[in-house]
Parts: structure tokens; sequence; C-alpha cells
């Protein structure tokens, strides 16, 4: 089995939803999905283990082909169409040979489009993931572009629909290890500003005061970083290692994944929680991901059945 | 210290970055049940566990480890950087120069003259924070970054230097280029230089680029 990419539109990429923990010291970002929680959801639909490799699809306008019928499933912040017609969320969906599934814009900016077998590609440093800055893994260590083929892997797993539903109220963050501008930042009406990627989101609001560098050190995933000139930034999955300006707050794990959806110009607000609130919303996190069933004979005579004969 | 950082992470600060590396190494050598990655900077090492991780027994782990682990970092390999210094493949050496109150030639012998450890790395996959400079060569960033420094630039800033290991932007100040390869992700270590190693900066001319393989002998 093979997808082809029709169309990757602004930004599409292979990743895992781990990245390449372990290798930090060396300078070598973590990577990986900027919202793991939604592709490891994609995964799950796809019948796929969490871990597997995935297509990561930014602001939509991307398409895709498969040579073969397979099951395929959708996530996070983008909606799928066939010839037009709009796919059931949060379910596999079976693809017949040679149709082409879109990603379009929906409520966020990033969809993830997991393939039953997962994107095979060779791990560079135990991921698949694509580091794009340093152009290393992944598909050739470089965005997908019109034209690749990207092989699958064997089909394994049962496809499954999802019951669950995300939070989806204010961003929360605990008290970080420079706490000085933390009320401010927390107090603060801020909107996703122009230069958001996958490394972070720049926030624009309020100017934070403050900001003397700090010694450089390591970054967690969700820190919020805030440079001199008092703008903050949600540093994600490919954030540098390292970091030199103070931290008054991180984004909780279980949110991280919600920021990277948020798009630029609309508004973000932070909650301030306790470290044991955030161990607990992770774990309602999870909860929230193992609400999938498998997707029955039913079910895929009556919901899915007409995707197969169309075009 | 050690201070939360996050809900999912512990940052030690200590007093430099022998101090650093030594911990992460005694953690290395004795590792913490549920801990994850550890990442040692410049005054700090990030102990990172998994996500809905209790933590609980992590800062007495940690403590027990730093009780033992020293002040030093475990020693490395030699390592020598070829440079062609100055030039279009250094072009602050001139500026450096007249910040020092040196003579270009004076910055090359000071910065080749002698060596300077691995204190940590990160910033970019290869990159190598290497200190310290003597006082003679301590220069501020520039006021505004470049865009682009190329890859195997050799700059400077405040008591550090480094060799950018790609393209990237930086605000650090260029005195010269090397033609070694610092990153390739298929070898392990994927970086050239780590953390402990000595590093001796050796010049070149230009006229040599070429007979230096990209990828070191002894990597």
């Amino acid at each position: 089995v093979t997808i082809e990419v029709v169309d990757p539109g602004p930004l599409a990429s292979v990743q895992d939803p781990i990245g390449r923990p372990g290798w930090r010291r060396f300078g070598v970002p973590v990577g990986g999905a900027a919202d793991a929680w939604s592709a490891r959801l994609a995964n799950r639909l796809a019948g796929n283990p969490d871990e597997t490799a995935l297509i990561e699809v930014t602001l939509g306008g991307a398409s895709f082909r498969v040579d073969v019928a397979g099951m395929v499933a959708v996530a996070g912040g983008l909606a799928a169409t066939i010839g037009g017609r709009p796919t059931p969320r949060g379910a596999g969906i079976r693809l017949t040979a040679g149709s082409v599934l879109r990603l379009e814009p929906s409520d966020g900016v990033r969809g993830y489009l997991a393939v039953n077998g997962g994107i095979a590609v060779e791990t560079v440093m135990r991921s698949a993931s694509t580091d794009l800055r340093s152009g290393f893994g992944g598909h050739e260590g470089r965005a997908l572009r019109s034209g690749d083929r990207l092989a699958v892997g064997p089909a394994s797993g049962t496809p499954a629909r999802w019951t669950g539903t995300r939070e989806a109220g204010p961003i929360r963050v605990v008290e970080g290890p420079h706490p000085s501008a933390l009320a401010a930042l927390v107090s603060g009406e801020w909107t996703v500003g122009a230069e958001a990627d996958r490394a972070g989101v720049r926030l624009d609001g309020p100017v934070l005061s403050g900001s003397d560098a700090v010694a450089s050190m390591g970054l967690p995933l969700g820190a919020i970083q805030v440079p001199p000139d008092g703008r903050p930034i949600v540093m994600l999955a490919d954030r540098p290692v390292t970091g030199g300006y103070p931290v008054p707050a991180c984004v909780i794990r279980a949110d991280v994944g919600r920021v990277a959806q948020i798009r630029p110009g609309d508004a973000v607000r932070f909650e301030m929680v306790s470290p044991d609130e955030a161990a607990a919303e992770w774990r309602a996190a999870e909860d929230a991901l193992d609400a999938v069933e498998p997707l029955g004979q039913m079910a895929d005579d009556e919901e899915l059945g007409w995707i197969g004969s169309h075009r | 210290v050690i201070r939360p950082f996050g809900e999912s992470a512990l940052l030690v600060e200590v007093e430099g970055p022998d101090r650093a590396q030594a911990i992460a190494a005694k953690i290395a050598a004795r590792p913490i049940e549920g801990v994850v990655e550890v990442v040692p900077g410049l005054r700090s090492v990030l102990v990172e566990i998994e996500p809905g991780g209790s933590g609980v027994g992590l800062r007495d782990a940690i403590e027990a480890r730093m009780a033992t682990a020293g002040e030093h970092a475990p020693v490395g390999r030699e390592r020598t950087v070829p440079v062609v210094y100055g030039g279009e493949h250094g072009p602050d050496l001139d500026a450096v120069a007249a910040l020092c109150g040196l003579t270009p030639r004076e910055v090359i012998e000071a910065h080749t003259g002698t060596g300077v450890r691995v204190l940590f790395g990160g910033f970019a996959p290869g990159f190598a924070y290497l200190g310290e400079l003597p006082a003679s060569l301590r220069v501020a960033r520039l006021a505004t970054p470049r865009v682009r420094t190329p890859a195997g630039s050799v700059a400077i800033a405040d008591a550090m230097t480094g060799v950018y290991p790609a393209e990237l932007p930086g605000g650090w100040r260029v005195i010269g280029r090397t033609p070694l390869a610092m990153f390739d992700p298929r070898r392990d270590p994927p970086a050239y230089l780590v953390a402990g190693d000595v590093v001796r900066f050796h010049e070149i001319d230009a006229s040599e680029w070429e007979a230096h393989s990209v990828i070191a002998a002894d990597w």
C-alpha cells in the first residue's frame, strides 16, 4: 500500500506522537506531532498503536490518494472530505483504491492523517518524525511535496470510533521557575500572533516586564518563555533544547496540544492550576482518548459504505 | 536548589556546567525510575518524568545522586577543529579585534591558543557551548542577530565559543569557519563535540579547505 501526496497544502510532514526524546544533550529537539494527543487519537481510530508514524497537515488544503483500498482516520483541527463530501468525524474511514481524501480548514491548525499500518519510513535516531529545521527523519528529512509516495506498513489492528470529548476551556498553566511575570501572564488577554510554528507560538497582548536573561537551561514542553521584548512564547514540539529567558509558567501537558491548534489571531486565556490538578487533567485527557470502541460491521455498512462507492 | 519546572519536570539549579554535567552523568550511571530525559544546561539540570507520573521520591533520588556526583564533568576526548579565520569566512573578525583592542592576528592566536571544553549541548543539533574563552576575547553578542549564519561558522559571545552545525539564525560574532561537520543524524553520538571533550581550534589557509574531509576521522 502506498499513499500519494496529491497536494501537501501549506505544510505537511511525517511525524509520530513521541518524537525523539533522549538526544537533547546533543542539541537535538524532541519534535514529533505538535498535537500529540490528536495524533494518538488518529492512530487509534485507524487501528494503529499510539506511537505509529502519520502525516501532520497544517491549515488544510491538502489531499492524498491511496493506491489500494485501506483504512485511514483523521483527527485534530482539520476536517476530512472525499469528493467534496464530509466524512464522519471521530471514526475510521474506509478508502477505496484511488480515492482522494482532502483535509480542509476547520476549527484548528493541524490535522493528523493516520493510515492503518502506519507510514513506513526509516527511523532516524529511533523516530520516524521529520526534523524540518535540520532536515532529517520522516520522508527524506523534509516537508512533503506533491507527487511524494509514502509506503504504508502491513495492515493490523481494528479501526475505531471515538465517543469522547476534548477540554475546550482556558489553557491551564502551572507556575514556572521564574514567576515574577506570572500574575500579568495569567490575567492578560492574549491572541496567537503570526509567528506560530511547530517550535512555538508567540502571543500578542500586554507587554510583560522583568525579563532579564537567565542561564541557558533545558526547556520542557509547554514552557512559556518571556524574551526581552516582553512578548511570551509557548514552546512546542520543535522548541530548541535550551532557552535563556525567564519562564513564569508552563502550559500543563494535557493542554500543550490544544495550544498547537489555536489559529493565529484567535484568543488565548490562561488559568492557573496546581501540579496535582495538572496531573489530574492529564489523566482526564487520557481517559477521553480511551473512549474509543471498535467500528462494527453495522457502522461499516451504515456510515462508511457510501464513501467507498463515491469516485 | 531543586524546583518544579512544569508538572512533569524538576530543574536542579547548580553553580556551573561542570557540576551540571557531573549530576547528569551520575543519573545516567544510576538511573531513576520514571525519568525520561536529563538535560544539563549552563547552571542547571532539567530532569523530566513521564506526563502524569507522580514524581514521588524524585527529589530524594536526585539529591542522593547529587551527594555523590562530585564537581567535575567526565573528561572526554581531544578534538581539533580546523578553521579558516577572517575574510568571507569570518566577517566579524575585524570588529571583534577592534572591540577587544587586539589585532585580528592576536584574536586568532587567542582563539587557537587555549583548549576549550564542551560545557553543554543545546541551541541546535550538534551545537556545543565551548568555554571558557580567555578574558581578552570576551565580546557581547551582535545587537541584531543575523538571519542566516552559514554552517561551520565559528563564533564567539561572552565567555563562550561554538560552531554553527547548520545554517541558522544567530547573534554570536563569526570569526571563522570550519569545513568539519558537527552533526550527523546517522552516527551515534550524532554530535562530533560532546560534553567534556577538549577542543583546540587550528588555523588553516582557505586553500586547505578542500583537503579537510567533512567527517572527522576521529568521530
